[in-house]
């Protein structure tokens, strides 16, 4: 007998209590667990998407805060910035979200430049690509073909106008194992945007150095009034759809933990009301008030943690569910880490410190002839 | 008749009041005791004369209005931790037993233990020892539920003595037991505390109980009403 078990015993005797405690606590560590893996890994798999292509710096509106910026015309922009030092290569990219049959969700369409770095990355597991910048093909990912069901050869009608799938690739980021992608003069033509992209893409030659990027941004600035060149990482982390999931997550954390704190707090004062007299009994046995605080602080952490294991658990579990179902696959990609898992565990303690400590408190201070006398 | 102190006060309680919660009522009036070592006293009087209030102030689980108790020449007024005095010098045992329901009897008389320094064996060693002594070593594992009086008081006594203490103080112990059964325990209890050598106050309304003491402590309305030797 100690410490631990004894206040493991007096949570098993209330059973109906503990077990309503511990998925109370678990279902408010889940919705943490579930909101900030997906708005994480949905910031990290459009980043990896952009680092995987090998853009040095993406030039855009400044006024875009979307995933897809607004579209604008390409060409003078475009010559802008091939005459700026350590220039390599200045591609376009459009992209839409569009759907591409009848019983599908919609799915992300890329256009790239024909022949250009960004193709480089991807790696063609069936089929072949476009033999040119007008063939009317698209090019399938992996996850998109088997959300879709379709294969080499297959048509597939995207915004009204037939294109053949002339074959499959796959990707390190899931956004793009997820999408369509065409040649760019084929995306503008199909979404009547002739001429115009969401970002123009920055290659940089071997030699630049950070010095060269942090002059090529100053140099877009001066030259380029309204636009902006920035990172992937910028890009991503000043996306307002990603800000908002960090949003919703940090206000999740939020909830959850002033919740969990506040069931923490009602179970733990209610045993202590119920287990006046026996506090009375340790006390009178000779049971120091810190002693008694460490029961009820013991209770209080095994509980939080209990709920946050299982939490940690069904969180996984509902962002597992998420990234599959129909409409989100290929679109979001949880992500876990052991870190991050110990960070959930230590949200759980700070439940049970929060929730248990004015609890213990007050049981500590019992005075133990006027608790012996507790009904 | 007066009564001849057999050893050294353990205990000397010095015009001790203490009033109920309500400000109003005096629960102990002025009462000047001297408990000595290996000493059994039995605290008997009416309901209301003082008798349990006097037992709680001795076993510091209340603290007196004016007066003072000196322990060993230890006043309690100067001890900072009255849990750790208690653990270390008082045994208690109650007239409802009180053990934790959810616990074995083993489990019940090693709790006062939690947060001793010392080894877990060797308390559980001892544990088992004084059940063993007082009859209940096939009753080890058993839950209070499961058990009759007689064995949760003896339970219970066990509880008392398992941090060593050099006294024991007992409210109405056979109070919730049949006359067999009070015997039996009370026989255990005074048989134990001899044997070690403690000092014994018992509070009890029974007569025939109190007749076991060496000394009878009478009380009325908060006073010492007189005290005698249980022979006399």
């Amino acid at each position: 007998m100690n410490l631990f078990r004894f206040a493991l015993d007096n949570l098993y005797r209330r059973p109906a209590r503990t077990s309503l405690t511990v998925s109370a606590i678990s279902l408010g560590i889940a919705a943490v667990v579930a909101l900030t893996s997906i708005a994480w890994g949905f910031e990290a798999s459009w980043q990896k998407a952009n680092d995987a292509r090998g853009t040095d710096l993406i030039v855009t509106r400044i006024a875009s805060q979307n995933t897809m910026p607004s579209p604008f015309r390409a060409e003078k922009v475009q010559q802008t910035l091939a005459g700026l030092p350590h220039v390599k290569e200045v591609v376009g990219l459009l992209s839409e979200m569009l759907t591409v049959s009848d019983d599908s969700p919609p799915v992300f369409v890329f256009g790239w430049v024909y022949g250009s770095y960004l193709w480089e990355h991807l790696k063609l597991i069936d089929g072949r690509w476009p033999s040119d910048r007008t063939e009317p093909v698209v090019m399938i990912g992996a996850l998109a073909a088997e959300m879709l069901h379709k294969k080499t050869g297959d048509p597939v009608e995207i915004e009204g106008k037939a294109f053949q799938i002339a074959g499959i690739f796959e990707s390190s980021a899931v956004v793009e194992n997820g999408a369509l992608l065409m040649t760019l003069d084929l995306a503008q033509q199909i979404t009547d945007k002739p001429g115009k992209v969401n970002v123009l893409n920055i290659k940089v030659d071997a030699g630049a150095t950070e010095a060269d990027l942090r002059n090529i941004k100053e140099q877009v600035k001066q030259a380029l009034p309204g636009f902006v060149a920035i990172t992937s990482g910028e890009l991503v982390r000043n996306n307002a759809v990603v800000r908002i999931s960090k949003a919703m997550s940090n206000a999740t954390i939020l909830i959850a933990g002033l919740v969990g704190a506040l069931v923490v707090f009602n179970t733990m004062l209610m045993s202590i009301n119920e287990r006046t007299r026996e506090i009375g009994i340790l006390l009178a046995l000779g049971w120091q008030r810190r002693t008694i605080m460490k029961l009820i602080f013991s209770e209080a952490m095994i509980l939080s943690l209990v709920g946050g294991c299982v939490g940690i658990a069904i969180g996984v579990g509902i962002a597992w569910g998420l990234e599959h179902i129909e409409l989100m696959r290929g679109k979001i990609d949880a992500i876990f880490s052991i870190p991050f898992f110990f960070g959930v565990l230590g949200l759980s303690v700070l439940l049970g410190i929060f929730g248990g400590a004015y609890p213990a408190f007050k049981a500590a201070r019992l005075l133990p002839s006027v608790a012996l006398r507790h009904e | 008749m007066n009564y001849t102190p057999p050893s050294l006060p353990i205990l000397r309680v010095d015009r001790l009041t203490l009033y109920f919660d309500d400000g109003q009522t005096k629960a102990l009036n002025g009462v000047d005791l001297d408990i000595h070592e290996g000493e059994f006293v039995a605290i008997v009087g009416p309901s209301g004369s003082g008798k349990s209030s006097l037992l709680n102030v001795i076993g510091t689980l209340d603290m007196p209005t004016s007066g003072e108790v000196v322990f060993r020449d230890q006043p309690y007024s100067r001890i900072k931790d009255f849990s750790l005095f208690r653990r270390k010098n008082i045994g208690f045992v109650f007239q409802s037993f009180n053990l934790i329901p959810t616990l074995s009897a083993l489990d019940n008389v090693i709790v006062p233990t939690i947060g001793c320094d010392g080894s877990a064996n060797e308390y559980r060693a001892r544990a088992e020892s004084l059940l063993t002594q007082l009859g209940l070593r096939d009753r080890l594992g058993h839950f209070p539920g499961k058990l009759s009086g007689g064995e949760r008081q003896r339970v219970a006594i066990a509880r008392s003595l398992i941090n060593q203490p050099c006294m024991v103080l007992a409210d109405e112990p056979t109070g919730s037991l049949d006359s067999a059964n009070a015997t039996l325990v009370l026989d255990m209890l005074t048989g134990i505390v001899k044997q070690q050598g403690l000092t014994l106050i018992m509070v009890t309304h029974d007569m025939n109980i109190s007749s076991r003491s060496d000394r009878i402590v009478h009380m009325r309305d908060g006073k010492i009403e007189h005290q005698q030797g249980a022979a006399s």
